[in-house]
């Protein structure tokens, strides 16, 4: 078990972080991603839910791989989901309720956060358990990343705060627009536009050196 | 007439003003991935219609007689195994678990059906049914009743009727959003966009200045139903 | 052919057992919390709106088909009232509470609920220098809404760039009192010298 082929538990969780953020390279997750990263708070809290759910349901599923069978898979999978995301939901309700009001129905739509599900089908229920949680950590993490790279500059010229604390000078006018759903829409087409152009050009760096 | 105002304030709101993809961001996956030709945007569009009214009439079903703080069936089975007793059983826990079977279920249901008798349109957009079982905008729907049913003073929870426009509307207007995006989309084809922008970049710039022009629909529902009334 | 079913189920009826228990865990530990949250959202604005009145002794009751809050003070002095109304906003659904003194003549603050109106403009509405308009209010006519610094009681002045948001807060908070103050006087009427407030 300690060697079957697959990346090594450093890898994944690196791997999670940018060479497959599951926002910027898979494109997973883009609910949450758009709906509340009008501040940093909410888009903090949104990945701590998020990474809660993913770690329970990696490390539950990979605990119970060598039970799984094939074609009731994907049922045990949503079990697993349903139960860790309504257990956040409580757990939001009773100790977070403001943000809980504002977070709103997208804390149960973490059940159809297609990045747990694939992390669960791809990673968790073939590797072990150590494996699979650091895959959890470092998808997580790459997550947060993610959310909060669209949550500061939305915050930022929207309210001009960041985390709620006001940062730019008052004579800044608040650029609305990007709070409302059109701001969250052009700045993650932007953003992706951005990490793509990085991305080629270091590839075209690359194959001019060999 | 109270009801018909009503039903025309949310069918107006779901469909329009709060647009499931472009004001609530649900539904975004197939928003991007299916919105290339206008063809499969519609069958999508239908998948997504279909589905949506299935598991909507459910989950109303689910949460007023099973679910909610209260509801009859629950106290029914309750009394009958705990007579006298003043308790109000509640179920709300399991909200989101059994949602999310209603909709796995829904989506086999309406596959199994489509198949056995319109075997054409099951060719057509049978291949999308089982992506929908992730399709954020089904479950969303079902949120949204289930946040007017329970929790609300008995006189102002939704009925089935209210439940089913919901539905049925947020369906159109997915499938509204993304005829409009594949549409525009194939356009798109033969423009020159910058090479790190296309595919998913342009598809959601494109896709906030849609919900810039959708934003122009507002209060539109409130000046319809004050005509009615 | 129930062995054969029960041998691929296994698993997942176990887990659904077990899951069972651990959300039952979860109700019984969190919901007494939850629920205080709830009612604190509303009854701790109450001492706000009603002055010197203590959130925890408001007792809810119907009142002109709404839903109002009897305030009381900590010796249970019947003070004032709490209406919770709600209506349409500019985006989505505007909740307030509505506080009214002891006879129902004048307003004595707004409290929002809920809103999502647009930050920057319509969610103005919460700011406090714009809510402290309503109060001193007269009930009995309806507030109104000016375009400049108003100078009489029951003129509010309308949120520039937010007109729909400062109309909608306005007709909740007319219909509401409207409704609430009707029922107060025609019950104080039905029962003369009554013995309804505690004291």
């Amino acid at each position: 078990m300690a060697n079957d082929g697959g990346p090594t538990a450093g890898e994944r969780f690196i791997r999670g972080i940018i060479p497959e953020n599951p926002v910027y390279r898979q494109l997973l997750g883009m609910c949450p991603t758009l709906a509340v990263t009008g501040n940093l708070q909410a888009a903090m809290t949104m990945a701590g839910a998020t990474a809660f759910v993913l770690f329970c349901a990696n490390v539950l599923t990979s605990l119970i791989r060598g039970l799984l069978k094939p074609h009731l898979r994907i049922l045990v999978f949503t079990l697993v989901i349903a139960t860790f995301v309504t257990i956040v939901d409580r757990i939001l309700q009773a100790y977070l309720y403001q943000m809980s009001q504002q977070l709103g129905p997208y804390v149960p739509l973490i059940i159809v956060n297609c990045m747990i599900i694939s992390r669960c089908e791809i990673c968790a229920s073939k590797q072990s358990v150590f494996r699979a949680a650091s895959d959890a950590v470092g998808v997580s993490l790459g997550f947060a990343l993610a959310l909060a790279s669209i949550a500061a500059p939305r915050e930022l010229l929207g309210d001009g705060a960041l985390f709620g604390f006001a940062v730019m000078p008052e004579a800044m006018p608040q650029w609305v627009i990007m709070l409302l759903p059109p701001g969250a829409f052009i700045t993650l087409g932007l953003l992706l536009g951005g990490a793509n152009w990085i991305g080629q050009s270091l590839n075209r760096r690359k194959a001019a050196t060999e | 007439m109270e009801l018909l105002g009503e039903v025309i304030l949310i069918a107006i709101s779901a469909a329009l003003i709060n647009n499931f993809v472009l004001h609530y961001f649900v539904g975004i996956c197939p928003f991007l991935g299916v919105s290339r030709r206008v063809d499969m945007a519609f069958g999508m569009g239908f998948a997504v219609t279909f589905v949506i009214s299935v598991a909507g009439l459910l989950s109303w079903t689910f949460t007023t007689y099973i679910l909610r703080p209260g509801a009859p069936l629950t106290t029914w089975v309750y009394r009958l195994a705990v007579p006298d007793t003043e308790v109000v059983p509640d179920l709300s826990i399991l909200n989101y678990i059994v949602f999310i079977f209603v909709i796995a279920s829904a989506v086999q249901l309406v596959e199994m059906y489509v198949r056995k008798f319109f075997p054409k349109l099951y060719k057509s957009f049978g291949v999308f049914l089982p992506l929908i079982t992730t399709n954020c905008a089904i479950l969303f729907a079902c949120l949204e009743i289930l946040r007017n049913v329970s929790g609300v003073p008995r006189a102002e929870a939704w009925g089935v009727v209210e439940a089913l426009t919901l539905s049925v509307f947020a369906g159109l207007g997915f499938m509204l959003a993304i005829v409009i995006m594949a549409g525009i989309r194939e356009e798109l084809d033969s423009c020159d966009v910058p090479a790190p922008l296309r595919g998913a970049g342009i598809t959601l710039i494109v896709a906030g200045l849609l919900a810039l022009a959708f934003a122009g629909f507002t209060r539109v529902d409130q000046g319809l139903a004050n005509l009615i009334r | 052919m129930a062995a054969n079913v029960l041998k691929q189920a296994w698993l997942v009826l176990v887990l659904a057992v077990c899951f069972g228990a651990a959300l039952a865990g979860v109700h019984v530990g969190l919901s007494p919390r939850i629920e205080a949250n709830r009612r604190a959202a509303i009854y701790d604005a109450i001492p706000v709106l009603v002055e010197g009145a203590v959130g925890e002794k408001a007792e809810q009751i119907e009142l002109g088909g709404r839903r109002v809050y009897r305030a009381y003070d900590a010796e249970q002095r019947h003070l004032g009232w709490v209406i919770q109304a709600s209506g349409d906003g500019f985006v989505d659904e505007v909740e307030l509470l509505i506080g009214l003194d002891l006879e129902a003549e004048r307003i004595t603050g707004i409290h929002v609920l809920q809103q999502s109106e647009t930050p920057g403009l319509g969610a103005g509405i919460t700011e406090q220098d714009w809510r402290e308009q309503f109060a001193g209010a007269e009930a009995e006519r309806p507030v109104r809404l000016v375009s400049e610094r108003p100078d009489e009681p029951n003129e509010v002045e309308a949120i520039t760039g937010a007109t729909v948001s400062s109309e909608s807060v306005r007709d909740i908070v007319n219909a509401a009192v409207a409704d609430v103050r009707e029922a107060i006087h025609a019950g104080e009427s039905a029962a003369q010298g009554g013995n309804g407030d505690g004291q």
